[in-house]
């Protein structure tokens, strides 16, 4: 309905009575048709299929047999399977990761934005230069990643090594205890230059007035930030933080490339545990279930996303 | 932060004329603030300075005892190795460039008819489609893949460029629509009324004046669609098997997973790969920002 009114909005601010518009069902189907048909045939309808997989017990190229609920009471509640703990560990690792990485994401991409937005020199060129991981595909930053992450000849054990800092190679994606945090590092290399942006574009459409009212009334920089351009800033930090949740969370690369899941399945978030079930297993039913429990999570952020940004259209 | 202390002084006679907003009489916060910049820089810029200059190394030299930060000599044999007919680089070079090209090329058009008709046309239904439309751009692929796989795998589709495109337009065009159905918006609607009065149909009125006027959006959403599906790697993972019908992400994980550390010929591999999107992303960044702005782009 939001989108509704803002049409008709803009139709009475042009003095067009909204009927202007044009009311031609048949243009109106035929040009929406071709998407429609992607939308129903490459989404909903897989969605769907998603749903009846996972209520079958179903291999690679063989016939599934319908067990109703079985493979998600498999995955949540029998301890005895081998993919309860597999499930479990890849909730709490997904938890950890997502955690992390927007975090580290919102921190690097918050100052970012305030520097690039202050007056310093050759601005243009500063924010070209930041925003470049964005451009660079994600497989190719992992894997560059992963050579900088060697133990042999790996440059940021030789630099330590160099420096005096360690004697014996640090094995940043093989102990089960840095792994993790491994991953993070590079994924958050890659994903902060997004949140730059949004909130590069945020913070300069708060007026520089009430920054001048505050400094003339005393208010420090800091003060400042804190009661002018937090607050001001939510609705962006909101946008950027479920969308961000959404796309870190199911971005497979650095996972998959980095460490593979390991060490002891320490970096298994889920959609890698899905992907090892499904085209190494050959288990599609349990695959297809996997995502499937994670799904209300993502129901409700998408849900309140659409809202925000169909209001957002206004 | 040795490396931030040199050239922190030669920025300092800037000062006067240049004060960082939030302390434009401090001294103190204008240092940090550069301070800072330079770590992000040095942060942003040395993974793909390392990615170069492992490229353009011998092997000898990477392989050495010591590590050098520049190379001691500079060849170009991992670029003609990687290249060459040992590897099936350049066949994946050119799948990637043609599954890019084609889902740039379907979901513009898509996403320039949908949008036009969702913002300037009146029919049932509607705002329902324009709401499925941002669902779809938001659903995950990591649900999706397993159905699409199936659903692939049954219409022969697997390891085939055509079943890797399809799937790619689950984003692409529901992104496409949406950025242009936010653009056609801004256009006065006038124009289209005046057009109407001269007679001209609906259809004329989408290809000689909505699009024409549209240039800027449409290369944004082109860029996007381009990039999004350049660097995808989940869905090329899963549909395709056969190294000759790889995207060159999936080679190029196909070449490690073998269990070859040939780390030269890799970051050569991935230098070549991140050209294109890093080319258009420089060349059309000043709509790319203005897109991307919207709110509405995958990270």
């Amino acid at each position: 309905m939001a989108l509704l009114r803002t049409v008709e909005r803009t139709s009475v601010r042009a003095g067009v009575r909204p009927t202007r518009l044009g009311r031609d069902f048949w243009l109106g189907y035929a040009l929406t048709l071709p998407a429609f048909l992607v939308v129903v045939g490459l989404v909903a309808y897989p969605l769907g299929y998603a749903f009846w997989l996972s209520l079958q017990d179903i291999k690679v190229g063989g016939q599934g047999q319908f067990v109703g609920l079985a493979n998600y009471a498999r995955l949540l509640f029998d301890r005895d399977s081998r993919i309860y703990g597999l499930f479990w560990n890849s909730v709490k690792v997904t938890f950890l990761y997502t955690g992390g990485a927007l975090a580290g994401k919102f921190i690097i991409g918050m100052v970012s934005a305030l520097i690039l937005n202050a007056q310093i020199r050759a601005r243009h060129f500063w924010r070209t230069l930041l925003f470049v991981p964005w451009a660079i595909p994600a497989v190719v930053s992992a894997f560059t990643w992963r050579w900088m992450y060697n133990d042999v000849n790996g440059v940021i054990n030789t630099l330590l090594t160099n420096l005096g800092l360690v004697d014996r190679p640090i094995l940043f994606l093989a102990d089960p205890k840095l792994a993790l945090w491994s991953v993070l590092i590079a994924a958050i290399w890659q994903g902060a230059p997004f949140w730059t942006m949004t909130f590069l574009a945020g913070l300069q459409a708060i007026p520089r007035e009430l920054y001048e009212a505050a400094a003339i009334d005393g208010a420090t920089p800091f003060q400042q930030y804190f009661r002018i351009t937090l607050p001001l800033l939510t609705p962006v930090i909101t946008v950027t933080v479920m969308l961000s949740a959404i796309w870190t969370s199911n971005a497979i690369q650095y996972v998959y490339i980095l460490t593979n899941g390991g060490p002891a399945n320490a970096t298994q978030t889920f959609p890698l545990l899905a992907y090892h079930e499904g085209m190494q297993a050959y288990d599609l039913g349990i695959a297809s279930t996997i995502p499937l429990v994670f799904f209300p999570v993502f129901a409700v952020l998408i849900y309140f996303l659409t809202r925000r940004m169909l209001r957002q259209e206004g | 932060m040795a490396e931030a202390a040199g050239p922190l002084e030669r920025v300092r006679p800037a000062e006067r004329s240049l004060g960082l907003w939030l302390a434009r009489r401090n001294r103190g916060y204008y240092i940090i603030g550069y301070a800072v910049l330079l770590f992000l820089a040095l942060w942003t810029l040395f993974p793909v300075y390392w990615q170069l200059a492992t490229s353009l190394r011998s092997d000898v030299d990477l392989f050495s005892s010591t590590v050098t930060l520049i190379p001691r000599i500079i060849t170009t044999e991992h670029y003609e190795k990687i290249l060459g007919p040992s590897y099936p680089f350049l066949r994946q070079l050119r799948n990637s460039a043609l599954v890019a090209l084609a889902t740039t090329v379907i979901s513009t058009l898509l996403g320039a008819m949908a949008g036009y008709a969702l913002t300037r046309l009146r029919f049932a239904g509607r705002t329902v489609l324009a709401r499925l439309l941002v669902y779809a751009y938001l659903a995950p692929g990591t649900i999706l893949f397993i159905p699409i796989f199936v659903m692939m795998s049954r219409l022969g589709l697997r390891d085939n460029l055509v079943g890797l495109t399809l799937a790619y337009l689950t984003f692409t065009v529901p992104f496409a629509t949406w950025m242009l159905m936010g653009y056609f918006r801004t256009l006065p609607i006038e124009l289209e009324e005046a057009a109407l009065i001269d007679g001209a149909s609906r259809w004329q009125i989408l290809w000689r004046i909505m699009v024409p006027l549209s240039g800027p959006a449409l290369v944004v959403a082109a860029v996007f669609a381009f990039t999004l599906s350049w660097n995808e790697f989940l869905y090329a993972l899963v549909l395709l098997q056969k190294q000759e019908v790889m995207t060159a992400p999936v080679g190029l994980s196909a070449y490690v997973i073998g269990d070859q550390y040939y780390w030269g010929q890799m970051m050569a591999a991935a230098t070549i790969m991140s050209l294109p999107p890093l080319v258009v992303y420089l060349f059309g960044q000043r709509w790319v920002i203005a897109g991307w702005t919207s709110g509405a782009v995958k990270d």
